[in-house]
């Protein structure tokens, strides 16, 4: 099972028989059967036939429309489950509500302390272990710690987003130490539109981690647009945001840093727009990021609370089903996704 | 489940008509010769929708079960590579 990435341009997709097909100016550039996508998603533009997407629909495949930088734009996919009481416990566990403040701060323990392992990693690899740059790590992690502790004695969402806002300013304060390639820098992380290769690489990341996170909520029977830690705000997937983060160092972060450290992408593979700054990927570098982050998602890993091999993609939908359970009452608590 | 699966069809038209199924459903390999990757439901209807179309007294077509440790011990030399099912990209 895989996801189709359509970054040709003017693309359309149809479908015969039971196969999805892409075709572009009378050339057919895909051919696979339905059985073997789990998702779609268009970067750029594209039509898409009324047949295939029936199909789409009733195969429960989701598609997503992202801009050709990966700016997130809509999905479309089939409703909701029809499990009320996954919905209904989401609910209830309203603002502040303990329920609430647990979940919340499971989702920021997860996020920090995998930022902790990613400094303390590099930490131990690098081979000056008394340069500044140790030195600059050291103190990250020092930060970090200063935010972790405090997060099982907190009992306000205002007072851990705090936590949780300490935290990422020291993980980013000393991302730079983590690239290991020429020319690339990282100063502080930008969105919006982000105007260096490395905010633009993990901004992209982001897009595709929410797409797939977003279909695993959608899965399980969860509102996407109810969270926790982020607040309800008109079209914003909250709960998928939630549950990002403890993937976000794990998935985009990780995968980021090796296409760098490794050369897999090379600053000739960006280009500036000149009035924004905004700073996009090439055809080529777009192509060769998607299929390091598939590989990402497809890599195993021990997952430490089911104590089984998986991948991340099914990781994404275990995280989502623990804590349906939590919400539900049928656990204790949400153990968030922390890995060495 | 991994299925091999090939077939004999005397008739053109309702060759392709097989073909074009079993395209739906797994890699076409060698002429006649189909690799899919199946679940059982997947696999009972792509046997159904055969079993309606083809002729029995003239056709035949033949599935062969590979178990999960003899798959990995299928050896190619040439022809056509086996699909990478974890990405498509366009």
């Amino acid at each position: 099972m895989g996801t189709i990435y359509i970054t040709q341009d003017d693309a359309f997709i149809g479908k015969t028989d039971e196969r999805l097909q892409v075709r572009s100016q009378k050339k057919t550039l895909l051919d696979v059967p339905m059985i073997k996508v789990d998702g779609v998603v268009v970067l750029g533009r594209a039509t898409i036939s009324p047949a295939a997407l029936i199909e789409l629909l009733e195969r429960k495949i989701p598609l997503s429309f992202l801009t050709g930088t990966g700016r997130f734009l809509g999905r479309l996919e089939p409703p909701l489950t029809k499990n009320i009481f996954v919905r209904s416990a989401q609910w209830q566990a309203g603002e502040n509500s303990p329920q609430a403040v647990h979940v919340v701060r499971g989702f920021i323990r997860g996020k920090l302390k995998n930022y902790r392992n990613t400094l303390m990693r590099a930490q131990r690899d690098a081979s000056d272990p008394n340069s500044a740059a140790v030195a600059k790590l050291a103190e990250g992690i020092r930060r970090l710690e200063h935010a972790i502790a405090p997060i099982n004695t907190t009992d306000t969402i205002d007072a851990l987003r705090g936590l949780e806002g300490a935290g990422s300013a020291a993980y980013f304060g000393c991302f730079q130490h983590l690239l290991r390639a020429a020319g690339f820098s990282f100063t502080t992380r930008q969105k919006r539109p982000p105007t260096d290769p490395v905010n633009a690489l993990l901004s992209f990341g982001y897009s595709l981690l929410r797409h797939d996170v977003e279909s695993a909520l959608n899965i399980v029977g969860f509102d996407p647009y109810l969270g926790y830690l982020h607040t309800q705000r008109y079209g914003r997937p909250s709960l998928a945001l939630d549950v990002m983060e403890e993937f976000r160092p794990l998935v985009v972060d990780a995968m980021v840093l090796a296409a760098i450290n490794r050369r897999s992408l090379t600053p000739t593979d960006f280009s500036t727009e000149p009035l924004s700054g905004a700073v996009s990927l090439s055809d080529d570098g777009r192509r060769t990021f998607l299929r390091l982050y598939e590989q990402k998602k497809q890599s195993q890993f021990k997952h430490p609370v089911m104590a089984k091999q998986c991948t991340y993609q099914e990781a994404f939908e275990i995280q989502a089903r623990l804590l349906a359970k939590y919400l539900m009452g049928e656990t204790d608590q949400y153990p968030p996704l922390v890995l060495k | 489940m991994y299925v091999a699966i090939s077939y004999d069809i005397s008739e053109d038209k309702r060759r392709t008509k097989v073909h074009k199924i079993l395209k739906s459903y797994g890699q076409w390999m060698q002429y006649s010769v189909f690799e899919c990757d199946l679940t059982e439901t997947q696999y009972a209807k792509l046997r159904s929708r055969l079993n309606k179309l083809i002729k029995p007294d003239q056709d035949s077509v033949r599935f062969y079960f590979l178990c999960a440790c003899c798959y990995a011990k299928v050896e190619r030399i040439g022809g056509e590579h086996v699909r990478d099912d974890s990405i498509f990209l366009v």
